[in-house]
C-alpha cells in the first residue's frame, strides 16, 4: 500500500496529461477537413481540392459571370469551402487571385458532362476552346446570310458609318444590331476574298 | 434612368454611335440596362489578329465612372493579356489610384476622366502590342515570346475559325 500509493500520485497527473493531449489530437483531426486555410499539400484538403464543391461553384459562377469557375473553385479550396468568404473577397477591391497553373481540379462547366481530368491545358482553357466553337456567324444568327454569293446589298462605308442617333429606342437597337451584323459579314468577306487570293 | 451612372453611360453611347472610332462597335445589349454592354473590336491591321473580330462584354458597376468596367472577350482570344476565360487584363481597367506594386503608373489606371471609347481603344492596341510584363495568360505569353510563328498561326487559325471560314 505504501509502495502503490506513490505510484499512484505520480500516474495521475500523467493519465490527465495524456488524456488532455490525446483530446486535442482528435479534436484537431476531426476539424482538420473543414478548418480554413489548412495546409495546401497536405493529403486531405489536396484530395478536397480535386472534387470541389459543385454546388457552391454553381452559386458563386451565378453571381458572378464574369469569374472563371476555376478561379472561384482555388478561392473556395483555401478557405476552405466557404462561399460568403470568396464573395467578399470578389466584391474587395483585390478580387480573387489567379489558381496556379499546377492546380487543375476537375470542374465540370455547366450543363455538361464532367470531362475527363486535363493535362496540363487547363480545365479552364477547355472551357474558353469549347466556347470558341460557337462562331460569330452562329452567335449573330448569320447564316442565312453567308455561303451565298455574297450578293446582298452590301451598305457602303460611308453608309455605315453615318449611322445617325435616333431618338427611339428600338430604332437605336435595331441600328446598333446591324452594325455589329455588319462588322462580322463584312470581315468574313474581306478574310474570304483574301483567302481566295491566296490560294 | 436617373442615377449619374446611367446617364453617363447613355451619353458616352450616344458618342459611340454617332461618332465611332475605326473598328469599334459598342452598346447596351438591352438599353434596359444600361450596365451590360456588348462591344466589338476590330482585330488591328498587320498583326495577325487582323480581319477578325472580337466581340466582349463590358460590365460597368454601379458606382461608374467612378470604378472601371470589366472587360470580357466572348468565345476567348489567344493573347498574353487575356485570361483563358476571356477576361482582358489592361492598367486603363485597374482601380483607380497607385499600384500598391509600384508597377502601373496611377495616370495608366481607371480615372473617371477615361471613357468606354479610351477603354476600347487601350484594348485595340494591346491586342496589337501585347505587354509581356504582366501575362495573364502564361502560355499564350511563353508562346508569343519563344515561338512567335507558331503564336501567329494560331491566332490566324482562330480568326478565321471564329468567322466561321
Amino acid at each position: 500500500m505504501a509502495e502503490s500509493a506513490p505510484q499512484t500520485s505520480i500516474n495521475i497527473p500523467q493519465i490527465i496529461a495524456v488524456a488532455f493531449v490525446g483530446f486535442f489530437a482528435i479534436r484537431w483531426f476531426l476539424n482538420k477537413p473543414s478548418s480554413p486555410g489548412s495546409a495546401p499539400g497536405s493529403s486531405s484538403s489536396s484530395q478536397r481540392g480535386q472534387q470541389p464543391d459543385l454546388t457552391k461553384i454553381n452559386q458563386l459562377a451565378t453571381m458572378f459571370p464574369q469569374l472563371d469557375r476555376r478561379t472561384i473553385a482555388w478561392d473556395l479550396h483555401r478557405n476552405g469551402g466557404s462561399v460568403p468568404a470568396t464573395t467578399e473577397r470578389v466584391l474587395s477591391e483585390r478580387g480573387l487571385d489567379a489558381p496556379p497553373v499546377t492546380w487543375q481540379p476537375n470542374i465540370p462547366a455547366p450543363g455538361q458532362q464532367a470531362p475527363s481530368a486535363s493535362v496540363g491545358s487547363g480545365g479552364a482553357r477547355k472551357e474558353g476552346s469549347g466556347r470558341k466553337e460557337d462562331d460569330l456567324i452562329t452567335r449573330y444568327n448569320l447564316q442565312g446570310r453567308v455561303g451565298g454569293k455574297g450578293k446582298e446589298v452590301v451598305p457602303s462605308e460611308e453608309e455605315q458609318r453615318k449611322s445617325a442617333w435616333s431618338s427611339d429606342k428600338a430604332a437605336r437597337a435595331e441600328g446598333l444590331r446591324k452594325r455589329r451584323e455588319e462588322m462580322v459579314l463584312a470581315a468574313r468577306r474581306k478574310l474570304e476574298a483574301k483567302g481566295a487570293e491566296g490560294a | 434612368m436617373n442615377s449619374v451612372a446611367s446617364k453617363r453611360l447613355f451619353q458616352e453611347y450616344k458618342h459611340l454611335t454617332t461618332d465611332p472610332p475605326d473598328g469599334i462597335t459598342a452598346g447596351p445589349v438591352n438599353e434596359d440596362d444600361l450596365f451590360v454592354w456588348e462591344a466589338m473590336i476590330l482585330g488591328p491591321e498587320g498583326t495577325p489578329y487582323e480581319g477578325g473580330v472580337f466581340p466582349a462584354e463590358l460590365k460597368f458597376p454601379k458606382d461608374y465612372p467612378l470604378m472601371p468596367p470589366t472587360m470580357r472577350f466572348l468565345g476567348g482570344v489567344w493573347h498574353p493579356n487575356v485570361y483563358p476565360n476571356g477576361v482582358v487584363c489592361i492598367s486603363i481597367l485597374h482601380p483607380p489610384g497607385d499600384d500598391p506594386n509600384h508597377y502601373e503608373q496611377a495616370s495608366e489606371r481607371w480615372s473617371p476622366i477615361q471613357s468606354v471609347e479610351k477603354i476600347l481603344i487601350s484594348v485595340m492596341s494591346m491586342i496589337a502590342e501585347p505587354n509581356d510584363e504582366s501575362p495573364a495568360n502564361v502560355d499564350a505569353a511563353r508562346m508569343w515570346r519563344e515561338r512567335r510563328p507558331e503564336f501567329e498561326k494560331r491566332v490566324r487559325a482562330d480568326v478565321r475559325r471564329s468567322l466561321g471560314l
